[in-house]
């Protein structure tokens, strides 16, 4: 199995995990009382790092997520290319 | 306080004039962009050349429904914290859409995830499917028929089947018009108009109330949160269980993965570049509408908890009205009402969308394939027209269970259609004994367990059972578990796989990935099978274990 294959798996889970992490970031709360009463920006941690997370964190990793997919897309079409050829 | 007094429009001819002025503006749009549909492709995919900012801001207008306005607010002030974790979750829609079927569809060319499912396994499950996508996207569009109608009703002083009627015939005429071209150029101008309309007026309401930073809404309220943890301590608080959290995931996160209006968005792309710059736009207008929705919550706690007004709970979906009432000149409040009838249009628009194309492209074209381009021209547009008149004749007098939650619909979405969705481009196993078993099995199980036919008979009670997370966290990895088990199982039986096309269905997973040259070893293995099962299994059995919500 080539590479491409490998890194389009690689991306697919590693950045599921990223956008879960990224949506849900409230669960870390749930499961770990002392995160949460910490003031960050003038609110509540609990309350403040989940919605900057579901927002700001989001983009960047959909950013990301589209950078390095669409770079894989190219990679696909080049490496298909090759084996056609030969 | 009052509140039925309190709370009624004073003059509506400002409110009347802002929207009449809206649906005059939609109609052109629809009849002017439904110029560039040639064929049936165009009109149900834009001719698959909207661009990224355009189909960002249609994305995340078919998301912002009029619950945006009313319901969330609504909830903020009914369950504080929590309900802003449950809305958080929904900015992963589409990136995960896009991530793990949108692209691979949108190299396929289909115009539903319905078609996919048929190419994939075949006509039985697929009209299974369509005809589940179709009861989800009713009970969507009928929560917003009813929202719609009844902001009518209050704004034009008319009862409410008059409103019902006549707003419901205004939407479905521009949206039949209009295709999917009219539809995504409307939606991109009702996203700014409801944006607009959300956020500017917030900021003056922020400005009332004291808050400095009213020239940002969406994030800097902190200092009125010493205020607010005085009048209300427990705003902050996590109130619900670890389990309650984690249902979400299923529930919603999942749930929006199966809603066929959002995957149709990603179609509607020029190219697979554009659908991903169209997600990080989606997140950013999605991001900056949910937080002033959040900041809006709160106001409303804050207003009934430091002024000494006190809300009804009846009124409580009016908060964003009665705000701007309080604080805003009326015809900001008009301004306000055309951006509310905006957001439920814009989701109305794509859900009618969807069950035009899941009636006429996944029904009535598979039964009748070789139709001409006149004849699926009329079918199209019967198809759009007839959905919205059910869904008007549905909403005059809904059951209940119809009207119960869209995210009751979520859930529904999240097992009986992602799970097929996922597996079927991910991995060349799933087959279409697994597929019809998991949807069919989980998707009644799933409505047999919720309280709206069975109340005796569901696994969790209050808000889980009736949202639908106690439903999804049991029923949607029971969908991954029965595709995985019955599908390994049954590619192990010689005289049911030489009944199905397998070697066909196993090739297209490969072409949708953009693979030319087949290759057996990629999205087949048996260890992820395996892995999928037994971890499903496990989800289920954490969801039968009666604590931790």
């Amino acid at each position: 199995m080539n590479s491409a294959y490998k890194k389009e798996i690689r991306y697919t889970l590693l950045f599921s995990v990223l956008l879960l992490i990224t949506g849900h970031c409230g669960l870390f709360f749930v499961a770990f009382p002392p995160l949460r009463g910490h003031m960050i920006f003038g609110f509540p941690s609990q309350f403040i790092v989940p919605v900057l997370m579901g927002w700001i964190g989001l983009m960047i990793v959909t950013g990301i997520q589209a950078k390095l997919t669409n770079d894989l897309d190219d990679e696909i079409e080049a490496m298909e290319d090759v084996v056609k050829e030969s | 306080m009052d509140n039925a007094q309190q709370w009624a429009l004073e003059d509506p001819t400002i409110g009347i004039i802002f929207v009449a002025a809206s649906f005059v503006f939609f109609y052109f749009v629809g009849w002017y962009s439904a110029r560039a549909a040639k064929t049936s492709t165009d009109y149900w995919t834009a001719g698959r050349s909207i661009g990224s900012i355009t189909n960002g801001l249609g994305m995340a207008s078919s998301y912002m429904s009029l619950a945006t306005f009313m319901g969330v607010t609504a909830l903020i002030l009914k369950l504080k914290v929590p309900f802003v974790y449950m809305w958080i979750q929904f900015g992963l829609s589409i990136p995960l859409i896009t991530l793990w079927y949108g692209t691979p569809l949108r190299r396929m060319g289909v115009f539903t995830p319905a078609q996919f499912v048929r190419e994939r396994y075949g006509l039985k499950t697929s009209y299974m499917v369509a005809l589940f996508m179709v009861l989800i996207m009713v009970m969507y569009a009928i929560g917003q028929m009813i929202g719609v109608a009844k902001v009518f009703e209050m704004l034009f002083g008319v009862n409410y089947t008059l409103a019902l009627v006549c707003g419901g015939a205004l939407i479905v005429g521009y949206v039949a018009i209009g295709g999917m071209y009219g539809t995504s150029y409307n939606a991109a101008f009702q996203m700014i108009l409801m944006g607009v309309a959300f956020i500017v007026p917030l900021g003056a309401i922020m400005k009332a109330m004291g808050s400095s930073g009213w020239f940002f809404p969406p994030l800097l309220y902190a200092d009125m949160v010493p205020a607010m943890l005085e009048a209300v301590p427990d705003f902050f608080d996590m109130k619900y269980g670890f389990k309650w959290y984690f249902a979400l995931i299923p529930c919603l996160t999942i749930g929006a993965m199966g809603l066929p209006h959002l995957g149709m968005r990603v179609y509607t792309a020029q190219n697979l570049k554009s659908a991903r710059g169209a997600m990080v736009w989606f997140t950013f207008f999605c991001g900056i509408t949910f937080s002033a929705t959040y900041a809006m919550g709160f106001s409303g706690v804050f207003f009934q908890a430091t002024s000494g007004a006190t809300i009804a709970p009846t009124d409580y979906d009016k908060i964003t009205l009665i705000l701007n009432g309080v604080y805003n000149p009326p015809w900001v409040l008009a301004f306000v009402i055309a951006g509310a009838i905006a957001a439920g249009l814009s989701t109305i628009s794509a859900n009618l969308m969807a069950i035009g194309a899941l009636i006429a492209q996944d029904i009535v074209a598979t039964i009748k394939p070789n139709l001409d381009e006149a004849k699926a021209k009329f079918l199209n547009y019967s198809a759009i027209a007839g959905g919205g008149v059910i869904a008007i004749l549905i909403a005059l007098n809904p059951p209940d269970f119809l009207v119960v939650s869209v995210l009751f619909a979520f859930g529904l979405a999240g097992v009986t259609v992602a799970p097929l969705v996922i597996l079927g481009v991910w991995w060349k196993q799933a087959n279409r004994y697994g597929a019809f078993a998991g949807t069919c099995i989980s998707g009644l199980l799933y409505i047999a367990i919720s309280p709206y036919i069975f109340p005796n008979f569901i696994l969790a009670g209050g808000l889980p059972a009736s949202l639908g997370m106690s439903g999804s966290l049991l029923c949607v990895p029971l969908c991954f578990f029965l595709v995985t088990t019955v599908s390994m199982i049954t590619n192990r039986i010689p005289t049911l796989v030489n009944r199905i096309p397998h070697e066909e269905d196993k090739r297209l997973v490969d072409s949708i990935h953009g693979w030319t040259v087949y290759s057996e070893e990629r999205y087949n293995s048996t260890m992820a099978g395996v892995i999928i099962s037994a971890v499903s299994f496990f989800l289920v059995v954490y969801a039968i274990l009666p604590s931790g919500w």
